[in-house]
């Protein structure tokens, strides 16, 4: 390597003259960092037309239509039905399914327990991937400064079989190997942000069904009694 | 039905592939911005020319040293100057040399032409005779003497007159001649007009050089002076600097002077030598001993003085820090 001052620090001779390991962390980084970012904008999708869907099916569901039409119109194959649907028709078709005069009490507690079920299976998938941002969120940092300590304790062994040791020749070992670290800020950054904004979103999200999940269980035991 | 609906229903996810883009986007947005955000700070390496100003005074002195030097060669190159105006002059006369010959061949043209004009004559003299004689023959046929006598006398007449008129082209011949003469006789004092005029051309080219050499001789003169003023000029600025410096050398010592406590009552006049080492800014950074007294009290007595005056008086030219650096500083007990 030349050691004269007029090195070349662009970005990629940095990251080409690094060691192995280093350019190992910076290809791990690169990877968590992709997949990170591609779980953020997926989960950012899944949540938004959640939102908007639920939005709608509340609308729908509290100006007071058919419940047996709304009913069939969810459970059609072709209806793109949203979690909070999901749920009223698990409900809903549990409730069906006992023949009039069955005990009251029991008809009630096996339709909670069907939309307690679907709710579970509706929160694990809205939940999904978002303790993979948390991991790239709390990890990637420490991955990056595994490759930048690993960076400048090369430099700085190269360092001491130099008879005149100047601050250009230590510059540019640092210099990448603080590559490293700046990658798994980038990684963990949005992570971070990501996780925190999709778990509120999605705890909103679970208060919103169980609330809904009390009043339709409220409905349908009325709709029994009467 | 519904159950088993609402279980194996698989979430369809909305804008997956898009996500995917979008991160990809997302990256190469980052790396377009390291990249070229790096690069960009590629150009550092113009902070090496700070080693040269750590030697500021040495340049000056070269510049000094340079400005004279090309001067020097300059008149050596004035002095080589005039013998060039010699050369291109001479060939100036040369040129109008060749011209005065070719009229003479021009003029020369004329005299072959009359020499021309003067055979035609006798040629005609013999178609004449023939006539005579054909009118002689006629004349011999019996016709009248008397006119042939006068046809003779007349013919005679003629001839006189011819003869007149050839003596008059003589005549004209030897005008011409005789004008001929002139034009030479012109031609050449044409021919020694233009010879003298090259003369004065030369002589005054020769004046041009002596007074192009006068004036090089009087701008070398002008230089010297100048360099003498240059060399005055610095010496006078050495002389500043010089008493620059003896004049902070006199203002340090004056303020440790100032700060020395005195032991009283020492014998004689002990003589105290420190060699001090100073930093810029007027900072002490270190004092040795060099010669002591013999007196311990007035040695430390002295080194604590040095020390009290910390920030010594220095000259606000950073250049001449260098005379400072290393101070030997003597103090005597009693002035």
């Amino acid at each position: 390597m030349n050691t004269t001052v007029t090195q070349d620090m662009s970005f990629i001779h940095l990251i080409s003259s690094a060691s192995l390991l280093v350019q190992l962390v910076m290809l791990i980084l690169v990877l968590i960092s992709l997949s990170s970012w591609w779980f953020i904008f997926r989960k950012l999708f899944v949540i938004r037309n959640e939102i908007k869907k639920t939005d709608d099916f509340e609308d729908i569901f509290w100006r007071g239509v058919d419940l047996n039409a709304l009913h069939q119109r969810i459970i059609s194959p072709r209806y793109d039905s949203c979690s909070l649907e999901r749920i009223f028709a698990a409900g809903f078709g549990e409730f069906n399914k006992h023949p009039d005069g069955t005990d009251l009490e029991a008809v009630m507690e096996s339709t909670r327990r069907a939309m307690r079920a679907t709710y579970q299976r509706e929160m694990d998938y809205l939940e999904s991937h978002l303790s993979f941002l948390a991991t790239v969120g709390s990890v990637s940092p420490y991955i990056g400064l595994l490759g930048t300590v690993w960076g400048i304790m090369n430099s700085f062994r190269s360092l001491s079989s130099m008879t005149q040791a100047t601050i250009a020749h230590v510059a540019p070992g640092i210099a990448e190997a603080l590559i490293a670290t700046a990658m798994g800020l980038f990684a963990a950054i949005p992570a971070v942000v990501a996780y925190n904004r999709y778990a509120s979103r999605t705890d909103q999200l679970a208060t919103r069904f169980e609330s809904f999940m009390e009043e339709i269980s409220n409905i349908l035991q009325r709709r029994a009694a009467a | 039905m519904s159950e088993n609906a609402s279980r194996n229903s698989t979430h369809t996810e909305p804008k997956r592939l898009m996500a995917g883009v979008l991160a990809l986007l997302v990256h190469v947005l980052f790396i377009a911005v390291l990249v070229f955000g790096l690069s960009w700070k590629d150009h550092p390496p113009e902070g090496m020319i700070v080693d040269i100003w750590t030697e500021l005074p040495k340049p000056i002195q070269e510049s000094i040293k340079a400005q004279p030097a090309p001067k020097q060669p300059e008149p050596v190159k004035q002095e080589p100057e005039p013998p060039e105006p010699i050369k291109p002059e001479p060939p100036k006369p040369e040129p109008p040399k060749p011209e005065p010959p070719k009229p003479e061949p021009q003029k020369t043209e004329p005299p072959k032409v009359v020499p021309q004009k003067a055979v035609t004559p006798p040629v005609k003299k013999p178609d004449i005779a023939m006539k005579q004689e054909q009118e002689e023959q006629k004349k011999k046929e019996q016709e009248k003497i008397k006119e042939q006598e006068r046809l003779k006398e007349l013919e005679k007449q003629k001839e006189i007159e011819k003869k007149k008129e050839l003596e008059k082209q003589k005549e004209l011949e030897r005008q011409k001649a005789l004008e001929k003469q002139k034009e030479l006789e012109k031609q050449k004092e044409i021919a020694k007009q233009k010879e003298l005029q090259l003369q004065r051309e030369k002589e005054l080219a020769a004046q041009r050089q002596r007074e192009q050499e006068a004036k090089a001789r009087q701008a070398a003169e002008a230089q010297r002076v100048a360099e003498a003023q240059r060399a005055a000029q610095q010496a006078a600025a050495r002389n500043q600097v010089t008493n620059e410096i003896a004049k902070y050398k006199a203002l340090i010592l004056a303020k440790i002077k100032s700060r020395i406590v005195m032991p009283p009552d020492l014998p004689g006049n002990p003589a105290v030598e420190f060699s001090v080492t100073l930093l810029p800014g007027g900072d002490i950074l270190d004092v040795r001993l060099a010669r002591s007294s013999g007196h311990s009290v007035f040695d430390s007595a002295v080194e604590r003085a040095i020390f009290l005056s910390k920030p010594l008086p220095l000259p606000p030219d950073p250049a001449l820090f260098n005379e400072f650096r290393n101070l030997n500083i003597k103090v005597h007990y009693r002035e």
